[in-house]
């Protein structure tokens, strides 16, 4: 029957969907179409003081379409999503999203999903056999004896572990199909799967909470545990007696997990999209040198350590490895084919695809590549210093590149670590953080799809007390 | 036979009576099921063109059962019968043994008063009028002032079809709708370049927002707020006074205090105001409610995703905390009553104890008093979002407005910083309350493990004796 064939969560059900959505669009009146069809499957498990607190089992899947009409002033277009896989459903959603074209403002230009630079059946049987679909290797109970075991780890680091926010341990698989109306079609099956804990140190209003978490594409690379456990409890103690520090300039070490954050914001500042609209401080920088010489930043779709491995992007364009920062150069701009088009540059295969929405721009697997000095001898070259371990708040403006963010972590004097402090707030501005880069650590680290290195920042402005 | 229900339901109530009593252990305390069909239209404008228009619809099931601190939940969008009963036997798997409740039969609940429309606002306003409404707002954008070089603007209307049949077989329904207006520009000053936004909505016809003359002054306020910050000089950094003014600041309320009220964390004992009831963690004179039952706001609920009727708590009482903010599992074990803050950002995430709209009551001073009481400090009245560790206290929130103040008198407009306090300290240090409570446009969105929902503050000017700002200026 045809509409069992069409709802099979797998691959080769989406691989159909994705095809009768793009028929329907252009039954429906569509010029082009492009669709992409997406099933999750997921079960997670939540324990707390060695007790199972949450099961959760998810089964969905969604059907997103972007279609574009010809009109007397150009290519207009429109994108629907929806969860109605029946054949009704997919003609219904055709009907609607072609109708709203009719409506949206045509953009002379718009690209439509023809003629992109594809990858061929050479390269997708080669990137299977690199690639090959795989469960994550977690059965529901499997993972609940690795979240009571990272809890029970957690809780009995020390005794001042007073209380548990709990583990949770969850893996799934997603499904994915796309298909354009110029006749590329291709899919793919990602699983994954993750244990994260958090516990408390203290008491009353000196309480400290902190965490740790991993994520892997299969078990078998899956941090420990209890290497998780001590992570977090080693932590939340570090912070027991936090206060703040004096207000003035230091020099502010971010290790790897909150560099993190100085990477997002350099991606977000060099979007193609966001360049065209002028939305980012880095909008006249192509070619220019960002960085001091030491840094080195890549994008790379092909990585055995990557979460975010992908042969093509959201507009079926073929992803190949790319340097976004040599030598501390920016070497331009990350792009889908509508801002490579008005930048009058090729498309760097950024396209990222949701079930609604026009295309946006977004990296695959971000490398800052490792520097010489381990953390702890950065650590002795800082006079007066903050070494940061957590970052909270969204105090980045990224049209100007201020920066200011509340942040808690460890005060240096003379090249030493002297004590926790909370309660205080760093700022800056990108660019001249950018700029001010004066240590790249050796201890590069992955989380998820992002590897950083500890990195280590002159001249920014601590304010506290 | 259960009796028929007047709102249609998109799966037949029988086998609704089917899962609930093959998925209700005996000793569960509590389980329920959420049927949602939700639908969104957004449009949107940038380079003067309304380019995109999308829409989504879906629909699916959540199935949950629960038992002392322990809750099973299962998910499906397949709401056919073998899907429907996998989820309902996947939610019981926390209860270890077999066995059945005694039948259930599924009823209409006690109807409680709507606080918005029950239609759909994507019906009310063909899209080429809201496509219009949107070039009529980038114009006037760029008419106001030649500095404005980019205007983006949206506007979007969702509505949600909800129904809750509890474990009691009480069938509760809601429709929720829900608008959003949104403005921001980019100018330039001589290669200098700044943004400002504003936007608003609420759970109301998009005729209204539709109306004009909000709009318009929402495109004013995004334009005055970008070329206001191209004159911004860097803002002090160090512990200082602060003014906050009316309305949306009570961004501070749901950062400070909202979220270490909750309930979860309270029973679990990792906020730090566990165990503080009863206590002062406010000056005098400070009372904060959470309320949901406000017609026709963003953060109201007619009932909410557990079928309880929204209610105005009062959560801080002349300076004493009085109550937390509750669902049904964490009112149970604490031995408390729910509160009507049991919320889920859709059929397909847990419920967890959330906040609604919250605000603080006005007071006696005149704002302009509250200001000429600063003697060197910061004048904040819009800011950007904000975040919260429950469990030390710290919390943050962005300017995106703010002033240096010397001597009572605005110096300059300051650059956005971060202020960061303690939640159990900062409303000690309050010392005037103005009386001009305002509550914000219609713009939050509160998120809390990996789940959005939209939410209210409010606030009336306030002046804070001591909050550290995070600017470059040392």
């Amino acid at each position: 029957m045809k509409s069992a064939a069409l709802s099979a969560r797998n691959k080769q059900g989406m691989g159909e969907l994705s095809h009768h959505l793009v028929e329907a669009a252009s039954k429906a009146g569509a010029r082009h179409a492009d669709a992409l069809a997406v099933a999750d499957t997921g079960n997670s498990i939540s324990v707390r003081n060695g007790c199972v607190e949450s099961v959760e089992r998810e089964d969905g899947c969604g059907i997103g379409l972007r279609v574009f009409v010809e009109t007397a002033k150009g290519l207009a277009f429109a994108s629907a999503s929806s969860s109605d896989v029946s054949p009704a459903g997919l003609r219904a959603l055709a009907e609607q999203v072609v109708a709203m074209a009719r409506i949206s403002e045509p953009d002379p230009d718009s690209i439509p999903p023809v003629g992109a630079d594809h990858p061929d059946a050479a390269d997708v049987a080669s990137w299977q056999k690199r690639h090959p679909d795989r469960e994550a290797g977690w059965s529901l109970d499997d993972a609940r004896q690795s979240a009571l075991a990272c809890e029970e780890a957690a809780r009995s680091f020390s005794s001042e572990i007073t209380n548990s926010e709990g583990a949770d341990a969850s893996f799934g698989t997603t499904h994915v199909a796309y298909a354009s109306s110029d006749g590329f079609a291709a899919d793919y099956a990602k699983s994954s799967a993750s244990l994260s804990v958090s516990v408390i140190a203290g008491t009353g209003d000196g309480m400290q909470r902190d965490y740790a978490w991993h994520r892997a594409l299969h078990i078998s690379s899956l941090r420990s545990a209890e290497d998780i456990a001590r992570e977090a409890a080693s932590r939340a103690v570090s912070r027991l007696g936090s206060k703040a520090m004096q207000s003035g300039k230091a020099t502010v070490l971010f290790e790897p997990r909150t560099a993190t954050s100085l990477l997002g914001h350099l991606i977000g500042a060099i979007n193609g999209r966001a360049v065209l609209q002028k939305r980012t401080f880095l909008a006249e920088c192509a070619g220019q040198k960002i960085f001091p010489d030491f840094v080195n930043i890549d994008d790379d779709p092909d990585h055995p350590e990557g979460m975010a491995n992908r042969l093509f992007d959201g507009e079926g364009t073929r992803c190949s490895p790319s340097t976004l920062i040599d030598a501390g150069q920016l070497t331009g701009f990350m792009t889908d084919r509508y801002a490579a088009g008005r930048l009058k540059t090729r498309a760097t295969g950024h396209a990222r695809r949701g079930l609604t929405g026009d295309t946006s721009i977004g990296p695959s697997n971000l490398i800052w590549r490792a520097g010489k000095l381990d953390q702890q001898a950065i650590i002795n070259t800082i006079k007066h210093g903050l070494l940061v371990t957590e970052l909270i708040g969204f105090g980045v403006n990224g049209v100007t590149g201020d920066y200011s963010r509340g942040a808690g972590g460890f005060l240096i004097q003379d090249g030493k670590i002297v004590r926790p402090v909370q309660g205080i707030t760093i700022a800056g501005n990108l660019k001249d953080m950018f700029a001010g880069i004066v240590h790249v650590g050796s201890d590069m680290t992955w989380f998820g799809s992002t590897a950083v290195p500890s990195i280590a920042i002159e001249g920014m402005t601590v304010a506290g007390e | 036979m259960p009796e028929k229900s007047h709102h249609s339901l998109p799966v037949a109530q029988e086998t609704l009576h089917d899962m609930l009593n093959r998925m209700l252990p005996p000793g569960a305390d509590d389980g329920d099921l959420y049927i949602e069909q939700s639908s969104s239209e957004s449009l949107s404008l940038e380079e003067g063109r309304v380019k995109h228009i999308s829409a989504s619809t879906h629909q699916g099931l959540g199935a949950r059962v629960i038992k002392g601190e322990a809750a099973g939940h299962a998910y499906t969008d397949r709401l056919e019968q073998a899907s429907l009963m996998d989820a309902a036997m996947a939610a019981r798997a926390i209860a270890s043994s077999g066995g059945k409740q005694t039948p259930i039969a599924i009823h209409d609940a006690r109807p409680v008063l709507q606080l918005y429309q029950g239609s759909n606002p994507a019906l009310q306003v063909p899209l080429a009028d809201r496509k219009r409404l949107l070039e009529k707002l980038d114009a006037l954008a760029r008419s106001i002032d030649p500095r404005v070089r980019q205007v983006f603007a949206s506007i979007s209307s969702s509505f949600s079809d909800i129904h809750i049949i509890r474990m009691d077989g009480a069938h509760v329904h809601d429709a929720r709708p829900l608008v959003r207006l949104n403005i921001s520009v980019v100018v330039e000053e001589n290669g200098k370049r700044e943004t400002g936004g504003a936007g608003g909505g609420g759970r109301f016809s998009l005729e209204r927002m539709l109306d004009g003359s909000e709009a318009e002054r929402l495109v004013r306020e995004a334009v005055r707020l970008a070329v206001l910050n191209l004159d911004a000089k860097a803002a002090p950094a160090g512990s200082m006074p602060v003014v906050l003014g009316p309305g949306w600041p009570g961004i501070l309320l749901h950062e400070a205090i909202g979220h270490g009220l909750e309930g979860d964390f309270n029973r679990k004992g990792t906020s730090v105001f566990s165990r503080k009831m009863g206590k002062r963690v406010a000056a005098k004179g400070i009372t904060v409610v959470d309320d949901g039952s406000i017609a026709e706001r963003r953060g109201s609920l007619t009932v909410d995703d557990e079928g309880t009727e929204s209610q105005r708590t009062v959560l801080i009482e002349d300076g004493i905390l009085t109550a937390y903010l509750l669902d049904r599992q964490n009112a149970r074990l604490m031995g408390m009553t729910p509160t009507g803050n049991g919320r889920r950002e859709s059929y397909a995430h847990p419920v967890l104890p959330r906040m609604t709209n919250t605000f603080m009551l006005a007071g006696s001073n005149a704002p302009a008093d509250i200001l000429a009481s600063l003697k060197r400090g910061i004048y904040a009245v819009n800011f950007g979002g904000g975040q919260v560790d429950i469990t030390s206290g710290k919390f943050v929130f962005t300017t995106s407005e703010a002033y240096y103040v010397e001597n009572g008198k605005i110096q300059y407009p300051v650059k956005g910083a971060t202020l960061i306090g303690s939640g159990h300290e900062v409303l000690q240090k309050v010392s005037m309350i103005g009386n001009d409570l305002q509550l914000d446009p219609g713009v939050g969105t509160c998120g809390k493990g990996g789940q959005s929902v939209p939410v209210g503050v409010g606030l009336p000017t306030i002046r804070i004796d001591e909050l550290t700002v995070g600017g470059t200026q040392a």
